[in-house]
C-alpha cells in the first residue's frame, strides 16, 4: 500500500467521524436556516458576478446562435440557418484539422517539456529561485509582446533563429512562410510562452512526493529514469491528468498566435476554429454564425472533457 | 489578445445586446429644447497636443456657428471588435470614421444611418465628386449613408524610396508606369542595393485588396453581373497575369525578399526603415511612414499605379458615417459636423487657409499631401492657393503621382461582399509568393468556387 493510500484512507476516516459527530448534535431548524441565509448572503456577490458576466452571456450566446442580428434592430429567429452556414463553410474542415494539428503538436512537444524541466529543476540545489524565475519569465510577458518577439525571431532573412542556425551551417528555414512549418512554428512559440506555469505546478507537486520513496529506490539501485518512471510519474498522475486536460482545452482554443503571427496563412495553413469565429464576428459582422460556431466548439470541448474524465477516472482515483 | 478576450468579446455581444434595449443613442442625445449633443471620433491623442488643441478649436468654432449643437469628441478610432459591442450597448459615437473597406458591410447590416436627405440638402452636394460618394451608397436603393472626404483619400498608387532608386541607378523622378518597368526596377534595386525591390501585402485581406487594384490596372474586374446576381470574375487573364508577375518577381528575379506574410503596417515599418524599394499604397502613406515608422520625408516618392492596358485604379481612404442608433436630429447634426470639419476646407479657401494654419502650428503635421479631388478643378486651384503658404511636404516627390494618376479611371471596390473576395484571395497571393510550383489559374479557380457560394448567399 502506498503512502498516498494510507493518507486517503485516514482522511476518509476523519470525514466519516465528522459526519457521525454532526449527526450526534442535531441543530435546531431556525439556526440552520439562519446559517444557510448567511452563507447565501456571502455567496451572492460571486453568484451575481458569475451569473451576469459568465452564465447569462452564455445563455444569450446560445440564443444568438439561432438568430440573425445587427445589434440595432430586433433580432430575427432563423432556426438552424447559422449552423447550416458554418457547416457549409469550406474553411471549417481546414480550421478543425489545423486546430487538431496544433493541439497534437502541442501535446507532443509542449506537454512533456514542463515535466522534464520540473524534474530537472527539483534536483538543483543552488540558484533554484533564479531558475524558477527564468522559466516563469515568458508567462509574465504580455502574450502579444511574446508573439511579436517571436515573429521577429522567425524573420526569414535577418531573424534571430536563421542567423544563429546559419552560424552552424543550418538553414535558412522558412518558419512561418511555409505551409509545412508554419503550424510547428506557432506551437514552438506557444510552448515557450506557456510552459512556465505548468513547470511550477509540477515542481510544487514533486516537492510533495515523500523523499523516502526516492531514498528506497536509490538504495535498490534505481537510476534517474527508473525513479522518474516508477515514482515521480505515478505520484504526480493526478496533476499530470489535470494539466493534460487543461492543455487540451487551451490548445483547442488557440487564437493569439495565428491571429498575430500569420493571420491564418500561408494558404490557410494556420486558420483555427477560434480565428474563424473571430472573422465571422468582427470581419463579416455575422454575430449569429460566430455564436453558432462558439456553441459547437463549447459542446465539442465539453464532450472531450467528459470522455477524458470518464476514460481516466481509474488512473486518477486508483 | 488572449482566448478569454475573444471569447468574452463574442459572448459579450450577447450581454450588451440585452443592455441595448434599456439604452439610448450613445453619449449624445436629443432634447425637447431643440439642443442636441453628438459624439464624434477623430480627436488626436494627448500625445499630439498641438493637433488635439487644433481639433478642439474647430469644435469651438463649430459650436459657435451652430449654437444648438454640442460636440463631444473622443480619441477612440475605428475598431471592428469594439464597434459591435458599443453599438449594441448604445455607446457607439454618433459620427464614426471607418476604413473605406467597411461601408458596404455596415450598410448591408443596417448598422449606419441613412443620410440621404441630410446630404442632399447640402448646397454643394451636386458639385461633390460622385466617386467619393459611391462607396457610401447602397447601389440597389441609391440611398447615401456617408461621405468619403478628400482628407486622407487616395487612388491606389505606387510608393517608392527615392534614395534606393538613386542608389540602384534609377531616376527618382520617373517611377515605373507599367508592370514590366516595375519588375525591372525591383530587380535593379535588389541587385544593386540588396534591399527588397518590391513588397506585397498578403494578410488581413490586403492581398486580395491589392490584387483587385492590379487586376483593374490590367483591364480586369473581380465580379460581374449574371442575370440578377453577381458571380466571380477574377479567373480571367488580367488576374492570372498579375499573380504570375508576383510569382516571377519572387522566384525568378528574387526581388521580393523572403518574408511574404505581412500586412500594410508591416510594410510601412519596413519601408520606413529603408528596407523596401516599392509597394502599392496612396500618397497618404507618407503620414504613418514618417510620423510613426521613422521614414525620411525627402526619400518618400509617390507614383501612379503601374498599368497594363486597364488605365484604371481603385479608391482608398476613410468614410464618415453616423451610427444607426442616432436620432434624426443627431444625424443632421452629425452631417453638419462632417461637412464643417472635413469637407468645407476643400471648397472654401478661407476655411482651407485657416485649417492649414492651425495644422502648421505642429511641425510634425504634414501639409500638402495629394488627395482625391472633392470638387472641380477651378475650386481645387483656389483652395490649393490658399493652402500653399503652409505646405511642408516636397511637392516634387508627389508629382509623378499627381500627373499620371489624373489619366486613370477611379474604379470602386467589388460591388458585393468585397471583404469576402479579398479574404478568399489572400491565400492565393500567399501561395504564389511562398510556393515555387504554385499554379495561379488553379488557385483562382478554387477561390472562385468558394466565392460563388458566398456571392449567392449575399445576393
Amino acid at each position: 500500500m502506498s503512502s498516498l493510500d494510507v493518507r486517503s484512507r485516514a482522511a476518509g476516516q476523519v470525514r466519516k467521524e465528522g459526519v457521525v459527530a454532526q449527526r450526534a448534535r442535531p441543530r435546531r431548524p431556525g439556526r440552520r436556516l439562519r446559517n444557510d441565509l448567511v452563507a447565501l448572503a456571502f455567496l451572492l456577490p460571486a453568484l451575481f458576478c458569475f451569473g451576469y458576466f459568465a452564465w447569462w452571456p452564455m445563455v444569450r450566446g446560445l440564443e444568438l446562435s439561432f438568430q440573425q442580428t445587427n445589434l440595432v434592430d430586433p433580432a430575427e429567429w432563423v432556426g438552424l440557418q447559422n449552423f447550416r452556414r458554418i457547416l457549409d463553410d469550406p474553411l471549417l474542415a481546414t480550421a478543425v484539422k489545423n486546430t487538431l494539428l496544433f493541439a497534437g503538436l502541442a501535446l507532443v512537444i509542449g506537454f512533456p517539456l514542463p515535466l522534464l524541466l520540473a524534474v530537472q529543476m527539483s534536483t538543483v540545489r543552488r540558484l533554484a529561485g533564479l531558475y524558477r524565475y527564468l522559466v516563469y519569465l515568458p508567462v509574465m510577458l504580455p502574450p502579444v509582446v511574446g508573439v511579436l518577439l517571436w515573429q521577429m525571431f522567425y524573420e526569414p532573412d535577418h531573424g534571430l533563429f536563421n542567423t544563429v542556425l546559419g552560424v552552424v551551417g543550418l538553414g535558412p528555414y522558412p518558419w512561418l512562410q511555409s505551409t509545412h512549418t508554419a503550424m510547428l512554428s506557432l506551437v514552438l512559440e506557444a510552448t515557450w510562452a506557456g510552459m512556465g506555469s505548468a513547470t511550477l505546478i509540477y515542481l510544487a507537486a514533486i516537492t510533495r512526493v515523500p523523499p523516502e520513496l526516492y531514498e528506497a529506490a536509490e538504495t535498490d539501485g534505481a537510476r534517474i529514469w527508473r525513479r522518474l518512471w516508477h515514482i515521480t510519474l505515478p505520484q504526480l498522475r493526478g496533476t499530470v491528468l489535470l494539466l493534460l486536460l487543461m492543455q487540451l482545452i487551451a490548445t483547442l482554443q488557440v487564437f493569439a498566435e495565428p491571429y498575430l503571427m500569420t493571420d491564418g496563412g500561408p494558404e490557410n495553413a494556420t486558420v483555427t476554429v477560434l480565428l474563424l469565429i473571430y472573422r465571422y464576428a468582427f470581419v463579416d459582422g455575422d454575430y449569429g454564425a460566430a455564436s453558432a460556431m462558439s456553441m459547437l466548439l463549447a459542446v465539442a470541448l465539453s464532450l472531450l472533457s467528459a470522455v477524458y474524465l470518464w476514460s481516466t477516472r481509474r488512473w486518477s482515483s486508483s | 489578445m488572449n482566448v478569454q478576450r475573444i471569447a468574452s468579446a463574442v459572448l459579450g455581444l450577447a450581454l450588451t445586446g440585452s443592455v441595448a434595449a434599456c439604452s439610448s443613442g450613445g453619449d449624445g442625445g436629443g432634447s425637447t429644447d431643440g439642443k442636441v449633443t453628438i459624439t464624434v471620433q477623430g480627436l488626436p491623442p494627448k500625445t499630439a497636443p498641438a493637433a488635439r488643441k487644433s481639433f478642439q478649436t474647430q469644435i469651438a468654432a463649430f459650436e459657435k456657428a451652430n449654437p444648438t449643437i454640442t460636440v463631444k469628441a473622443t480619441d477612440a478610432s475605428w475598431d471592428a471588435q469594439t464597434f459591435a459591442a458599443k453599438l449594441a450597448g448604445g455607446r457607439a459615437e454618433t459620427v464614426i470614421t471607418v476604413p473605406l473597406t467597411e461601408p458596404q458591410g455596415l450598410i448591408a447590416r443596417h448598422q449606419v444611418k441613412d443620410l440621404t436627405s441630410e446630404l442632399k440638402s447640402w448646397p454643394q452636394y451636386d458639385e461633390y465628386n460622385p466617386k467619393l460618394l459611391a462607396p457610401n451608397k447602397d447601389a440597389a436603393t441609391g440611398k447615401v449613408y456617408g461621405l468619403t472626404a478628400p482628407v486622407g483619400s487616395y487612388s491606389m498608387g505606387l510608393v517608392y524610396n527615392r534614395a534606393l532608386f538613386a542608389k540602384a541607378g534609377l531616376d527618382p523622378d520617373k517611377p515605373p508606369t507599367t508592370w514590366d518597368e516595375l519588375r525591372q526596377a525591383a530587380k535593379a534595386i535588389h541587385d544593386k542595393t540588396g534591399k527588397v525591390g518590391y513588397a506585397e501585402t498578403t494578410t488581413n485581406n490586403t492581398g486580395g485588396w491589392h490584387l483587385t487594384s492590379e487586376t483593374y490596372s490590367r483591364g480586369g474586374t473581380m465580379e460581374k453581373k449574371q442575370g440578377d446576381r453577381y458571380v466571380p470574375a477574377f479567373t480571367g487573364q488580367p488576374t492570372k497575369d498579375a499573380l504570375q508577375l508576383l510569382h516571377d518577381m519572387r522566384f525568378v528575379d528574387n526581388s521580393m525578399g523572403s518574408n511574404q506574410l505581412q500586412n500594410q503596417q508591416d510594410v510601412w515599418r519596413r519601408f520606413g526603415a529603408g528596407e523596401v524599394g516599392m509597394f502599392l499604397d496612396g500618397p497618404s502613406a507618407v503620414v504613418p511612414i514618417v510620423q510613426q515608422f521613422g521614414g525620411r520625408l525627402e526619400d518618400f516618392g509617390a507614383g501612379a499605379l503601374p498599368q497594363d492596358g486597364g488605365n484604371a485604379t481603385q479608391l482608398g481612404g476613410s468614410a464618415f458615417m453616423v451610427n444607426a442608433r442616432a436620432t434624426q436630429a443627431e444625424a443632421a447634426a452629425g452631417v453638419k459636423w462632417i461637412l464643417f470639419k472635413y469637407v468645407k476646407p476643400y471648397y472654401e479657401p478661407e476655411a482651407a487657409a485657416a485649417q492649414a494654419k492651425t495644422q502648421s502650428a505642429d511641425p510634425k503635421n504634414l501639409i500638402g499631401v495629394p488627395e482625391v479631388a472633392g470638387f472641380s478643378d477651378a475650386v481645387q486651384q483656389k483652395v490649393a492657393a490658399a493652402r500653399k503658404p503652409y505646405v511642408n511636404v516636397p511637392q516634387a516627390n508627389f508629382r509623378p503621382y499627381v500627373e499620371d494618376n489624373a489619366k486613370l479611371e477611379l474604379l470602386p471596390e467589388p460591388p458585393v461582399a468585397a471583404q469576402k473576395v479579398y479574404a478568399a484571395l489572400d491565400p492565393v497571393v500567399q501561395a504564389v509568393l511562398t510556393k515555387k510550383d504554385a499554379d495561379p489559374a488553379a488557385l483562382l479557380d478554387k477561390a472562385a468556387e468558394q466565392m460563388a457560394v458566398e456571392l449567392e448567399q449575399a445576393k
